[in-house]
């Protein structure tokens, strides 16, 4: 039979711009994970660096690294980096990866949605940054409390530039939600019901409902906030109502949080069942759960307020919902050590940072019943025992959990393993280096040091500031080994296969990276392991692998 | 590709393992043995006002259900460590498929709410004892923040300037002892944050209204404390210090004050007596 071979048209991407125009056009959710994935790393070493800087100034009294001004701005870029940038940032980006897999769907609801949504992202960071070539960025702490933000007493650009990037933000953040949202109730694959859901997969819906709901009051706030500064509005000025900031605020700030942790919980459900061959404990009590969690984080927002004079039965229910959230989180805990109970617990490196995660977060925990307890609140509020307890939420948490799941997902989306060596190392320097920066950071709060003094005169603050200072660069040093193993592994790692760890969710019963179309055929789904179900009863299709040894 | 030989890195990681495990048995026997010691204290200094003591208690107790938790869970997890890891289930050992176990599952939902239950109502009833505005004060000063420092207005004339510096001792604020002093707090800039922990918990003095709190110091004395909430380049610098003294030395101090105001030329600093 005669063909007509039709010539080949003259591609754009056949040109040398090739590599550049599939990353600036593509709507891929892998590589627009990839690229969110990217663009967080950059951001937690520059908000490491920043964290350098802020240790060397303490690490002794009456220091003079950087001058007073210079260290409120590095301070509040250190926090708007780390949290808006660096963590909310790389779980969007994980997620927007895994989530199609996990649901069986060839990619997001609104592939270029999620391309404008990710591109909005470097736009944001980008304004935040122009603060520092303008005579200095934000100054008041990441929280930017009114009235010190207003023109009365911040007359630089920095702040504007501040509010604008988190307007951009906070547009990208319900972009990014709402297209999950979509894509997880109309996409799932035949056989993945709601029921059968992966946890990681609930997790993004409970994170996704709550960023939808408090991205909106953040945005408001931002609003007000320039309509005060270049209208000459009274919202939140002296003349004003500086604490309704706050409220607008704490609004979003505190369901942030989880929104920050909601999907670690569910990246630690995922891992745990893998290292244990046990199926997850207890899954419709880690939905609940979860769900418990989004409800309660909007009826805490005040518990960042306890000091600014309200009247005690209000101050007495923001404390009760604050301690009530113990009960959800308390709910998982267990759960994941029941999963490990009675298991057959392989400590990969994936496995020993979600330990470190259990063994952290519950000293964050545990300190934050103490800061949700008004009286003691009005001592430890805005010292440094807030910022361990933070830090041991945010990093001892979200971070460790992080790092677990790129040790635990990088081998599908490279196809490569990480250094397990370098991993060990990477694990134990951290473990060791965040909890002796973080842990005796609590002492200081007791003794008076208030958080975001630049230095300090008390002699007796020395020598634990000293050790805090000496660890933290052993966390920057571990940082730096991760870094040096995720470029080194890329390309030259040890070739992992399809499914390195037996998973249980379809993400693993692809190819390692996965083709553009995720999967050629959906594998069945019987459970939520549908790919142990297929594993173990003998079905499942062996993909040929895309890497392999050479 | 391996950056060191694995064999090195295992003799490293026991070394190690022994190192933190030694440390770490040191620091818990230092913070045992030495808990008013000045540098690694596990609670905060104790008070010399009454609502300062008893936010001191709160702290307390509810450490003592948090350490009980901690070790339990803690405890727990080295236990699935050490118990449950691949290499030490025998070979051929059968993982048993539990899915979940409703009763437990109840069981750990009940027992965290029964614990914060009892925590929110014990911390509940300490802050209605405490944290209301009272009218029962012998005296009232009314304390204002700005940028960097805090005016303390006896409401008859004296006002103590309180300058914030960093290199010298700052003008204290001179209280006489036993007796019940009501704060006002409010702010003619920026939001200010007054804290001294050897008396109490901090309070905001916000602009725009008016925030309360009261002392009743035991002793006389001198406590440090520090401007708590950002207010600019300067927090660092914005130092408290309150001095408590004996009924008869402050109306003495007091006298003096007085005299100094009503003076032709006035100072603005009070002498620190």
């Amino acid at each position: 039979m005669a063909t007509t071979v039709l010539p080949r048209p003259k591609q754009y991407d056949d040109t040398f711009f090739k590599p550049i125009s599939i990353w600036l056009t593509t709507t891929d959710h892998k590589l627009i994970g990839i690229m969110y994935m990217v663009t967080s790393i950059i951001s937690f070493v520059i908000g490491g660096i920043f964290a350098l800087i802020i240790r060397l100034q303490l690490s002794q009294p009456n220091l003079h690294i950087v001058d007073a001004e210079t260290y409120n701005q590095i301070i509040s870029a250190h926090g708007v980096t780390m949290i808006f940038f660096f963590v909310t940032i790389f779980v969007t980006g994980v997620a927007n990866y895994m989530v199609p897999l996990m649901i069986g769907a060839r990619d997001m609801a609104f592939p270029r949605v999620n391309l404008l949504g990710f591109w909005l992202i470097p736009v944001s960071i980008i304004l935040y940054y122009c603060g520092f070539f303008t005579g200095g960025s934000l100054n008041a702490g990441w929280t930017g409390y009114a009235p010190l933000t207003e023109k009365a007493f911040n007359h630089g650009l920095g702040v504007d530039f501040w509010a604008l990037s988190i307007m951009v933000w906070a547009i990208s953040g319900i972009m990014a939600s709402t297209n999950f949202l979509t894509t997880i109730v109309a996409l799932r694959a035949p056989g993945m019901r709601f029921s059968r859901l992966p946890l990681f997969v609930w997790a993004q819906i409970s994170t996704s409902i709550l960023l939808l709901i408090v991205g909106a009051p953040l945005a408001a706030a931002m609003i007000l906030l320039e309509f005060d500064r270049q209208l000459g509005t009274q919202f939140f000025t002296t003349q004003g109502r500086p604490v309704l900031y706050q409220h607008l605020f704490w609004f979003f700030g505190h369901p942030e949080v989880y929104v920050m942790i909601l999907p670690a919980f569910g990246l630690v459900s995922e891992i745990v069942p893998v290292f244990a061959r046990k199926p997850i404990f207890g899954y419709m009590s880690m939905v609940a759960a979860m769900f418990g969690i989004v409800f309660l984080s909007m009826t805490v927002w005040a518990h960042h307020m306890f000091t600014v004079g309200m009247n005690t039965y209000v101050e007495g229910f923001f404390m009760l919902m604050t301690m009530l959230i113990a009960v959800p989180t308390g709910i998982k805990f267990f759960n994941w050590i029941a999963t490990a109970w009675w298991g057959s617990v392989e400590f990969t490196v994936p496995m020993k940072f979600v330990f470190g995660f259990l063994a952290t977060f519950l000293i964050g925990g545990i300190t934050g019943i103490f800061l949700a307890s008004v009286p003691v609140d009005t001592q430890l509020h805005q010292s440094y025992y807030v910022v361990a307890h933070l830090h041991y939420v945010l990093f001892g948490g979200s971070v460790f959990a992080i790092l677990a799941g790129i040790y635990y997902w990088f081998p599908k989306i490279t196809g490569r393993l990480l250094n397990r060596t370098l991993g060990e190392w990477n694990f134990w320097t951290v473990f060791v280096g965040f909890n002796g920066t973080f842990l005796i950071m609590h002492t200081l709060g007791l003794e008076g040091m208030p958080r975001r003094i630049w230095t300090y005169a008390n002699p007796a603050w020395a020598t634990t500031n000293m050790i805090i200072t000496i660890s933290s660069f052993l966390i920057a040093f571990s940082i730096l080994l991760f870094l040096i193993n995720v470029v080194q592994s890329w390309n030259h790692g040890e070739i992992a296969g399809n499914d390195p760890w037996k998973g249980n969710t379809l993400e693993w019963a692809t190819t390692s990276p996965p083709p553009p179309y995720n999967f050629e055929r959906v594998p069945p789904v019987r459970s939520f392991m549908p790919v142990r179900d297929l594993r173990e009863a003998g079905e499942l299709v062996e993909q040929e692998p895309v890497l392999t040894a050479t | 590709m391996r950056f060191l030989p694995p064999i090195y890195f295992h003799l490293v990681a026991r070394s190690a393992r022994a190192l933190i495990t030694t440390i770490g048995l040191a620091g818990l026997a230092f913070v045992l043995s030495s808990c008013d010691l000045g540098g690694l204290s596990p609670i905060f200094p104790e008070p010399v006002s009454p609502n300062g003591k008893d936010i001191y208690d709160t702290y307390f107790y509810i450490s003592l259900v948090a350490i009980a938790v901690f070790v339990g869970v803690e405890a727990s997890l080295l236990w699935v460590v050490i118990r449950y890891r691949r290499s030490r289930q025998p070979a051929g050992y059968v993982v048993p498929q539990v899915h979940g176990h409703a009763g437990l599952e109840i069981a750990w939902t009940l027992a965290p709410l029964i614990i914060v239950l009892a925590i929110a109502a014990y911390s509940f009833v300490e802050l209605q004892k405490n944290f209301q505005p009272i009218n029962n004060q012998e005296m009232t000063v009314k304390v204002s923040g700005h940028q960097f420092g805090w005016e303390y207005d006896y409401l008859n004339g004296v006002v103590v300037h309180q300058e914030g510096s960093l290199a010298a001792e700052v003008t204290p604020f001179v209280v006489p002892t036993n007796t019940l002093i009501k704060l006002q707090f409010d702010a003619n800039d920026v939001i200010h944050s007054w804290w001294v922990p050897s008396i109490s918990g901090k309070t905001d003095a916000v602009p725009g209204y008016d925030n309360f709190s009261w002392l009743k110091i035991d002793k006389p004395g001198k406590w440090r404390g520090e401007c708590a909430e950002l207010c600019g380049s300067g927090h660092a610098q914005m130092q408290i210090m309150v001095q408590a003294m004996d009924k008869a030395d402050f109306d003495a101090w007091m006298a003096k004050q007085k005299a100094a105001t009503t003076s032709p030329s006035p100072s603005p600093s009070p002498s620190p007596a």
